[in-house]
């Protein structure tokens, strides 16, 4: 066993796993964390920081977009897997072990990896799917597996064109003649320090002709080329609260989050951080289910959600736990637990702190926004009242089970009401207030709606 | 104070320190690694306790290796139009920071380097980490990371100035900005015990320039690990290891500055330094997982409201007792 082999066995030992849930899927999700925690793995918090990908359940074609998006922006080693049965979450993660161990395919993965120039052109013009960061992405930058085989850049002229937002898609480098090009100067966004991971330059390329005419390609986008570097359009001004002029980025929350409603996405306009606008939207779920959810075990979920977006890591893995045992078929000993964790939570003085003021809802509110009547008071009072209602073993779902308003209410009360309670707020904030909503009736209502229409 | 002194330091009084060959400042640096290496598998140890699952068999304490082994396969990645030189320049320079802050921490009698304003050194390489941390979040061209650098400013607006008044009140007491003599002048009383606000929000300072514990939302799950969203591979591994080397080094220094230096019995001076910093740095590794972060919105009102003037007092009360003495 090489050098290599063992560091390549000690990573594998501690993956990190971003997890996916498609709507409806909840429980998968939970059983997916649960296992990747039992395993010494670690729940990553971002593309960049994992090495597995996980989808609970069928994503539709939206979300299937986003995750396509979100799998282009993981460094490899990479290995993605879908899980669409609780039963299948050990031997899928067990899979994706040894297809972590697999080196071979890793360089062979690495040297396909379309560059980030070819998925700007294919995606600039349509939305940005499920990106949650501000610029795309060249994925994980690796020399070792490239082949630049017998081209030959010597004399190749550029000049100052720019690569940004072409779109190469209809071009035929059928007999094109690279003869005397110079790649000098102007590659715009292409970063040939780190990026030629996945692109082949192998053979046949001899004969394009880049210098004199462009025939076949789309220039369409040369316009406007100053104002958009490498196809990403810069941001523009626009006057923040306190009247100045500020940068305005458009920024998309979702749907793959950690820590955020499945399914959800929330556009916003940021300025610095601060939501200055937002739009919300429930992404397409294939197959809901769970109709019979366990309301106690959501609730420790969303509870989880809101410390770990506190701050607070090791309550929110006893949170996180005690969701794992009601999960767990078989006696409930949890209610003493419960009952320790939210004297815990209450103890802390830095987490009331914290908390107190974020987004209070009066009475009124509430019944205007046609939530349910525990979201009244700041986004404490709300931890406090999941808390309590955890405790004192509250089985009946956050809202959607109360009869009275039908499931189309419910799905664009849930994403105009986000979109409403989050303007105004920095990013921060605005995660704790959508975490302390405790929304999974929202949610449940949605999918249901789509059962019954679908 | 037994072993032999081949070189005093011109020009000092009651100080016993010897500037040793620049060669020796590799083992500083390896000091500083077993350090990191330690917090690391410490605090493998509690986040996997807390998890309540084994951490792979070893209870958590491997975490750091594994961990390493990750990142050093992972590859890098780079994002478009990022502004690579400040992107690496921020990851890396955390490391390089904490390695010169601890050039002129005296381990016993032995020092890379004695300033005579070493106090001012290492508060001048914490301010560093302010841009180190920034440029991170800028470099990749990315809203979260860059979300994430203006959160650590706003942070530092908070804790920077009372971290300064804190180092004030050690310096006073000893009349010297030299690291060295502000050890010894805690001759049978460490400046720990009487100025216990400035120690306090000396630590609490710590804390925040290594990104650490309730300082870290500038690397939040709210915004999908802030500074270091888009880091991956050796990159990620650099930076890492810099929060740890930063809170190593701050934990260190806490040694001479209120903690009596290499003062204490039957041990060398040397060795006392190292337990006592392993003790502060556990100390605050163990902190990490008790408190909720402090947002930094709310936070810079405590930092401005209640520290700045907290330890002011403590600076005044140090001075008035220096008077009385002299």
């Amino acid at each position: 066993m090489g050098l290599s082999d063992m560091v390549a066995r000690a990573a594998a030992r501690h993956a990190h796993v971003l997890v996916v849930e498609t709507p409806g899927w909840w429980r998968t999700r939970a059983m997916v964390e649960r296992e990747v925690l039992a395993r010494g793995w670690s729940l990553a918090f971002a593309p960049a920081d994992a090495d597995v990908l996980v989808v609970c359940g069928k994503p539709g074609p939206q979300l299937a977009e986003a995750v396509e998006l979100v799998w282009h922006q993981m460094p490899g080693p990479r290995v993605r897997v879908g899980v669409t049965e609780d039963d299948d979450v050990a031997p899928c993660l067990d899979g994706a072990h040894s297809r972590l161990l697999d080196t071979d395919h890793h360089m062979d993965d690495a040297r396909q990896r379309p560059a980030a120039s070819e998925l700007l052109a294919e995606h600039s013009g349509m939305d940005h799917g499920g990106m949650d960061h501000g610029g795309m992405d060249h994925g994980g930058m690796d020399h070792g597996g490239m082949d630049h085989g017998g081209m030959d850049h010597g004399g190749m002229d550029h000049g100052g064109m720019d690569h940004g937002g072409m779109d190469h898609g209809g071009m035929d480098h059928g007999g094109m003649d690279h003869g005397g090009m110079d790649h000098g100067g102007g590659h715009g966004g292409m970063d040939h320090w780190g990026g030629h991971e996945g692109m082949d330059h192998g053979d046949g390329h001899e004969g394009m002709d880049h210098g004199g005419g462009h025939e076949g390609m789309d220039h369409g986008r040369h316009g406007d080329m100053d104002m958009s570097p490498s196809g990403i359009p810069l941001a523009q001004g626009g006057d923040d609260r306190d009247g100045l002029e500020m940068d305005v980025l458009d920024v998309r929350l979702g749907p793959v989050l950690p820590h955020w409603p499945a399914g959800l996405v929330l556009r916003c306009s940021l300025q610095g951080d601060v939501v200055t606008e937002a739009r919300a939207e429930l992404l397409d779920g294939e197959q809901p289910r769970e109709a019979a959810a366990a309301p106690l075990a959501r609730r420790l979920d969303n509870i989880a959600s809101l410390l770990a977006l506190a701050g607070w890591d090791d309550a929110a893995a006893e949170a996180r736990s005690l969701r794992d045992v009601v999960l767990a078929p078989g006696d409930d000993p949890t209610v003493g637990r419960v009952a320790r964790l939210r004297r815990r939570v209450r103890r802390s003085w830095t987490l009331r702190w914290s908390l107190r003021g974020v987004r209070p809802l009066s009475e009124d509110d509430v019944r205007q926004l046609g939530l349910p009547a525990h979201a009244g008071g700041d986004a404490y009072d709300r931890l406090i009242g999941m808390l309590d209602r955890a405790a004192a073993g509250d089985e009946t779902a956050s809202t959607g089970d109360a009869a009275g308003h039908t499931h189309d209410v419910d799905r664009t009360l849930s994403a105009d009401l986000l979109a409403h309670l989050v303007t105004g707020l920095d990013l921060a904030t605005a995660r704790l207030v959508v975490a302390s909503l405790d929304l999974d009736g929202l949610r449940a209502g949605h999918a249901e709606h789509e059962m019954s229409h679908g | 104070m037994a072993e032999p002194m081949p070189m005093p330091r011109s020009g000092a009084t009651d100080s016993t320190i010897v500037t040793v060959a620049p060669g020796w400042a590799v083992v500083a640096v390896a000091i500083l690694g077993a350090l990191v290496v330690a917090a690391a598998a410490l605090d493998g140890a509690l986040s996997a306790r807390a998890s309540g699952e084994g951490g792979g068999g070893s209870g958590g304490v491997a975490r750091p290796f594994g961990e390493a082994a990750r990142l050093m396969r992972q590859r890098r990645r780079t994002t478009v139009e990022a502004d690579s030189l400040l992107w690496r320049a921020g990851g890396g320079g955390l490391l390089i920071t904490a390695v010169l802050m601890v050039t002129v921490i005296p381990l016993g009698e032995w020092t890379v380097f004695d300033l005579d304003v070493g106090v001012m050194w290492f508060n001048a390489m914490d301010v560093l980490v302010w841009a180190l941390v920034w440029l991170t979040g800028w470099g990749p061209n990315s809203a979260h990371s860059l979300v994430g650098g203006y959160r650590f400013l706003a942070h530092g607006l908070g804790y920077e100035l009372p971290l300064m008044f804190a180092l004030v009140a050690p310096a006073i007491a000893a009349e010297s900005l030299n690291v060295g003599e502000v050890a010894a002048a805690q001759e049978g009383l460490w400046f720990a015990v009487w100025m216990p606000v400035a120690f306090l929000v000396y630590l609490l300072g710590v804390v925040a320039f290594s990104v650490w514990g309730p300082f870290s939302p500038a690397l939040g799950t709210d915004i999908a690990g802030g500074a270091r969203a888009e880091l991956a591979g050796v990159d990620r591994l650099v930076f890492e290891t810099g929060r740890y080397a930063l809170l190593a080094a701050g934990a260190a220094f806490a040694v001479p500055m209120f903690l009596g230096g290499g003062a204490g019995p039957l041990l060398p001076t040397w060795a006392w330094v190292l337990v006592k910093t392993a003790a502060v740095l556990a100390v605050l590794v163990w902190l990490r997982r008790r408190v909720p972060a402090f947002r930094p919105d709310k936070f810079m009102e405590v930092g401005w409201m209640v520290l700045i003037p907290a330890v002011l007092l403590q600076d005044l009360v140090v001075a008035v007792v220096m008077v009385g003495r002299s």
